[in-house]
């Protein structure tokens, strides 16, 4: 039958620190990260190889994404939201990887047997995406305060547009504030646990057939590549709401329905401290 | 097999109607603006994914009660 752990397993502890699966999954992660982008920045050319062109494809997608929609000041968050972006992509991506999920310890839970892997997709623990979540509402914040000073900001969050609708506009908008950080983080933990849910059911319905038909490999590998587009998806969708909401702070003014035009009030001001970011 | 699995499937049962008919507006919709004008098919896609995500947390929840249902009680 299908076994899937909501909690992240165990694998060992240093200290207080307890070391679980998901961990390992989002520090691989990391560290793919970090060798790809050393070795493509030691032997990158301005003339780009063709193993160049391919690692640059998705940062100048997105890239051209944030600039086009991000305002005038999108050079200062774009690299926050390209790193989440590659982030969400490889933990995602790692998890369809044979053996990872696969591979462990087995161990008696409840008088069955069941694996305990060493590697977990890191986006299928809510701690990962709840720690990505609180990153992009810290800056969030942050940007709107360093763009309309305490003032404006505070001005913003609590007082409503006619003055006698504050008492029940304001908790509204602190709800909704806050909801941000449950929504981003809920949908890709569900998104990414389902698709884990959804391949171990799959396996196990065609298991049975292996003697038959060989559908155990077609049918699995069919939705293995669904979840290759939902890594994408989810990667994609959570870089961009992480930028929507940058750009709604940084936009915020005193008048409503400025919203949808960042860059209207005042250009100037909005390029000098992107230079300095650049 | 007991009242928590059936509480759960009815959960994300209904849970994912109000999503799946919301979806199927907006993917109607980008796809009638992509027909009328096929070059902004660029502009659409932004907010069409953010709509999509925005419209899929509510069948997010759904699911993340009916994981809490099973699991957690």
């Amino acid at each position: 039958m299908v076994h899937v752990e909501i909690r992240a397993e165990e694998l060992f502890a240093i200290g207080p620190l307890i070391v679980t699966n998901s961990m390992v999954g989002a520090l691989l992660a990391s560290a793919i990260l970090l060798f790809a982008a050393r070795w493509f920045t030691r032997r990158s050319g301005i003339v780009p190889s063709r193993a160049q062109s391919i690692i640059e494809l998705p940062i100048e997608f997105l890239a051209g994404i944030v600039r086009g929609t991000g305002g005038t000041r999108w050079r200062q968050f774009a690299p926050l939201v390209l790193a989440i972006f590659l982030f969400v992509l490889t933990a995602n991506w790692l998890s369809l990887l044979p053996g990872v999920g696969t591979i462990g310890f087995a161990e008696e839970v409840e008088g069955k047997k069941v694996i305990v892997p060493f590697v977990r997709a890191a986006a299928a623990d809510l701690n990962f995406t709840l720690g990505l979540a609180l990153i992009s509402f810290v800056s969030f914040v942050a940007f709107g305060l360093r763009a309309n000073g305490l003032r404006g900001y505070l001005k913003e969050l609590l007082v409503a547009e006619p003055a006698y609708m504050t008492p029940l506009l304001t908790p509204i908008h602190l709800i909704s504030e806050l909801s941000r950080v449950i929504s981003l983080s809920m949908r890709l933990f569900g998104n990414v646990f389902a698709g884990e849910v959804l391949l171990a059911t799959m396996l196990a319905l065609t298991t049975a057939t292996i003697f038959i038909l060989p559908l155990a490999f077609v049918i699995p590998g069919v939705f293995i590549g669904l979840e290759l587009l939902f890594g994408l998806v989810q990667a994609l969708v959570f870089a961009l709401l992480s930028m929507t909401y940058i750009t709604l702070a940084i936009a915020e003014h005193r008048e409503h329905g400025s919203d949808e035009h960042p860059s209207g009030e005042s250009p100037e001001q909005g390029a000098a401290p992107a230079h300095g970011a650049a | 097999m007991d009242l928590h699995t059936l509480a759960a499937g009815l959960a994300m049962g209904l849970g994912g109607i109000g999503p799946g008919i919301g979806l199927g507006i907006g993917f109607s919709k980008a796809m009638e603006a992509i027909g009328r004008n096929p070059e902004a098919s660029g502009t659409i896609f932004v907010p069409y994914i953010l709509g999509l995500a925005l419209t899929e947390a509510i069948g997010i929840y759904a699911l993340v009660v009916s994981l809490i249902i099973l699991f957690a009680t």
